[in-house]
């Protein structure tokens, strides 16, 4: 009896009085609880409740030395705790099943309690609604050729007998009256016939009720490949497996190839940009001199220029030229091999621009979109270059005058940082100058030209 | 309504299994048969030795025969009275094919059922019993207005014994490959219904290993003596002939009680030395090893290879002598029972095939046959075979099958009941029992 009214000591009333309890069993209890005696001392201060609950218990008692077993606590099972409430008898009744067309009798045991409900497995009788048709439905409209009437009720009839179990009617059908069918005829005669009465008896204010279409002739399609699927020999599906290999083993190889192909490429781009650079910059010589930094400038140049150089190779795409189907906004994803900075220095490009990040991928837009991209990348990667560049130039400018004081070195104008201000608004076209023209000297060039003049000055002054 | 959670509800219903070893009986509800009742009855002619006539003391049901028919013939029902031997004893079947034959005999043996085993009025209990799948309408009707008429049943349902297999292995689908005493079949089932045009039978079931073991008995030389004949019996070393005497003063029996006597010890044969290998080769089964057997006159040997040879017989009927490849073994018949099925329904036959059947207890026909039916299964299906561990529920697969049907509490509105049977006359059977 241990439930939530119990628990909450709600008194239950009427419902309690029925109750066998275990006072009406074996009397009033005949010590009752001294009212008001204190449950134990009160712990006292600075006494952890674990700890004192081990010393004393409620009942003042000390605790045992040995442990002992508590017949209510513990892992043991505990006894069977009888019900305290009165038995519920249970009588062999008869019955009538409210399924059941016929009020025949059987007999069940059943809790007297329960005696007039109705029998609780009735509601699970559920059939399913088969349409019928009268013999008029039938002349006007239902007639088709290969069926005649008499079939036709037949397969009704089988209909409600198997509610709808097409593959067992199909099983079923009286071969001796009528030609053999195949389920898909079964089906097809019983649909169409659903729809063309579902059709009549619509009424027209009222929305139509379920459609059946059935399509027999794709349905014996379908078996028909079905089968020729089972019954493959284990010939054929050896080759299956075999070529299914083979295909695999294309892909792979095609996969390989393409990946080559880009390692070329990056070479000869690399390849090209270093030979560019040597080019440009020929006094190596010179560099050494001035390693006066924390870092060689070479690196430094590195680290400029190539990643301009790199741009120069652009931001590479997914290429999905591999088989099967894709889709176009693929091509737009942004490879991870970009890294977080720059591609969220292109999102806040893109942004600034008022485009959205992932446009409608039409065929003309993607491309265009993933070239304003790399251009995009090209521009933060120059104005990365661009302020190391200038970084480094005050860096000199400020030894150089440790170096010796007193003098100042003046910059020429043509390398003055306020002739290369990355705060100055730039149109993108200007951007996109650069870039286009990528194959004859540019500014970048000249930036690197001109920053091996200063140095050269430098070094001269020294 | 008991045990709501199960869905059951007990209405006292009986659940009778006919087969061709035995009949099984019980309450439904219960998890086994109360009473298994072989299908062999002793039969006595009586216009022979009329003197006999009434002697109560014989276990027989000639008092529920009275009124039926003048008792000319005396019937020996369940194993202690057909185990005595007695003069001009008939062993007779009631069953052929897998359906009642001689309904003279079944009714005695119902009544021996009811008086004996179930000992309460038939009018109280609503009865289920089971079928073949192939059963006739005729004798269907039959049987039903036998039951409602002379036993004044209730109501009463005929369940086809691949369904009530199936039901009790937790399948509403599946294929039920049952191999009992007479024969092995292949039934498909779908949503409880018996695909009738699927099934395929082969008669290689366990009436046939016993002949094949008689047979391989002749050529050794090897003589089984039924214990009933064995009056006392020494050592004896392997391979030494029995020195066994004679029970005195036996009756003259007849040949055919002999026989089953005979076969009766073949089976014991058949159950603890026979066994299946995965994969048959001349080479493995030689590699096996033998196992020995005594029989009851004391004789006993090793056998070795015919172990396996034997019963490979049931899956590669080729190697039979004398039948040729007419007939199909075990993987086969599944195989093409499944074949015969709509194409939509195969995956789902293939992957709840249920194994049940006396027969199938041989040691390792379950491996044998998964290896089979695996070569055949389309590679893009799922095989999975379901066969009941215990050899009670094997055996009696389609009785819990019953057991369990008869005690749903939805089931209870498929019953043919008392009044239908009255008013739509014994054609009902065929409307109400698909």
């Amino acid at each position: 009896m241990s439930d939530v009214l119990d628990i909450l000591e709600v008194d239950r009333g009427g419902a309690a009085s029925s109750e066998i309890n275990r006072e009406k069993i074996i009397g009033p209890q005949r010590v009752a609880k001294r009212p008001g005696a204190p449950r134990g001392s009160r712990r006292p201060e600075g006494i952890n409740r674990e700890l004192y609950a081990l010393l004393y218990s409620d009942n003042k008692e000390h605790p045992p030395l040995f442990p002992t077993e508590d017949v209510n606590k513990g892992y043991k099972q505990t006894k069977a705790k009888l019900g305290m409430r009165r038995v519920r008898p249970w009588r062999w009744t008869p019955f009538t099943n409210p399924a059941r067309s016929d009020s025949a009798v059987l007999h069940h045991w059943r809790r007297v309690a329960d005696e007039d409900k109705e029998y609780a497995f009735a509601k699970f009788n559920k059939k399913v609604d088969v349409v019928s048709f009268t013999d008029q439905e039938y002349q006007r409209h239902l007639q088709a050729d290969g069926w005649s009437k008499a079939e036709t009720e037949h397969l009704f009839d089988l209909c409600r007998r198997f509610d709808l179990r097409f593959i067992v009617m199909q099983d079923r059908w009286d071969r001796a009256k009528y030609a053999d069918r195949s389920v898909e005829d079964l089906k097809g005669r019983y649909y169409s016939i659903c729809s063309t009465l579902n059709k009549l008896r619509a009424e027209p204010g009222l929305p139509q009720t379920k459609e059946f279409v059935y399509d027999a002739a794709h349905e014996r399609r379908r078996k028909q490949q079905l089968k020729r699927l089972f019954s493959r020999s284990p010939k054929q599906i050896e080759e299956e497996q075999h070529l299914l290999a083979e295909l695999r083993k294309i892909e792979a190889r095609k996969r390989e190839r393409e990946r080559k192909t880009q390692d070329l490429q990056k070479l000869i781009n690399s390849a090209d940009t270093e030979h560019r650079r040597l080019h440009k910059t020929p006094g190596t010589v010179k560099k050494k001199v001035v390693h006066v930094g924390n870092k060689p400038p070479r690196d430094r140049l590195d680290s400029a220029s190539s990643g301009a150089g790199d741009a120069g190779g652009s931001i590479k795409f997914p290429d999905l030229r591999g088989s099967g189907v894709s889709l176009r906004s693929q091509r737009m994803k942004l490879p991870a091999s970009i890294g977080q900075k720059k591609a969220k220095a292109i999102e806040q490009l893109v942004q600034e621009l008022g485009i959205e990040m992932s446009p409608m991928p039409t065929e003309e837009i993607s491309s265009q979109f993933n070239e304003l991209r790399n251009d995009m990348l090209l521009l933060y990667e120059l104005k990365m270059g661009l302020s190391s560049c200038e970084f480094e130039l005050q860096t000199l400018k400020h030894q150089y005058e440790a170096l010796a004081p007193g003098k100042t070195l003046d910059i020429p104008s043509s390398i003055a940082p306020s002739g290369l201000d990355i705060n100055r608004p730039k149109t993108i076209s200007q951007v996109l100058d650069i870039h286009s023209s990528q194959g004859t000297p540019t500014r970048k060039r000249k930036a690197a030209l001109e920053q091996s003049k200063v140095l050269h000055k430098i070094k001269a002054r020294t | 309504m008991s045990g709501g959670v199960y869905g059951g509800d007990e209405v006292g219903a009986l659940v009778f299994d006919l087969g061709h070893y035995s009949l099984r009986a019980g309450y439904a509800g219960e998890e086994a048969p109360k009473s298994e009742i072989p299908a062999t009855v002793g039969v006595l002619e009586e216009a022979t030795t009329a003197a006999q006539i009434g002697t109560p003391m014989e276990v027989d049901s000639a008092a529920g025969n009275k009124d039926a028919a003048a008792p000319k013939r005396k019937y020996y029902i369940d194993t202690n009275a057909l185990h005595v031997p007695k003069k001009d004893v008939e062993a007779v079947s009631y069953m052929k094919d897998g359906m009642i034959d001689d309904w003279d005999l079944f009714e005695n043996v119902l009544n021996y059922a009811y008086s004996q085993c179930i000992k309460s009025d038939s009018e109280l209990h609503p009865v289920l019993m089971s079928e073949a799948p192939w059963n006739h309408r005729g004798r269907r009707e039959k049987l039903t207005e036998l039951m409602f008429e002379k036993y004044n049943v209730p109501a009463f349902f005929l369940v086809k014994n691949a369904v009530l297999a199936a039901f009790a292995n937790g399948r509403s689908t599946a294929l039920v490959l049952d191999s009992g005493a007479t024969h092995t079949s292949a039934v498909p089932v779908h949503d409880g219904y018996v695909l009738t045009q699927g099934i395929v039978k082969s008669p290689l079931g366990g009436d046939f290993l016993t002949a094949q073991c008689r047979q391989f008995f002749a050529q050794n030389d090897i003589e089984v003596i039924p214990p009933y004949m064995i009056g006392g019996k020494e050592a004896v070393k392997d391979y030494e002939k029995a020195k066994w005497t004679r029970r005195p003063n036996l009756p003259e029996v007849t040949k055919s009680w002999h026989d089953y006597m005979v076969n009766e010890v073949v089976q014991d044969f058949q159950q603890s030395i026979l066994q299946c290998v995965d994969e048959y080769s001349e080479e493995t089964i030689s590699q096996m090893p033998s196992v020995p057997y005594e029989f009851p006159n004391g004789y006993h040997q090793d056998f070795g290879s015919e172990r396996f040879k034997i019963p490979e017989c049931l899956f590669d009927p080729s190697n039979i002598k004398g039948v040729g490849s007419t007939m199909l073994g075990m993987g086969n018949v599944a195989h093409n029972a499944v074949s015969m099925c709509d194409a939509d329904l195969r995956p789902n036959l293939y992957g709840n095939v249920v194994v049940t059947g006396g027969n199938t207890l041989l040691q390792g026909v379950p491996e044998r046959l998964n290896r089979d039916l695996s070569r055949k299964t389309p590679p893009n299906m799922r095989l999975k075979l379901i066969s009941a561990q215990g050899s009670s529920e094997r055996r009696f697969g389609a009785w819990i099958g019953g057991s369990i049907l008869g005690s749903l509490g939805s089931f209870q509105q498929m019953w043919i009941s008392k009044q239908e049977y009255e008013e739509g006359g014994r054609s009902q059977v065929d409307r109400k029992c698909p």
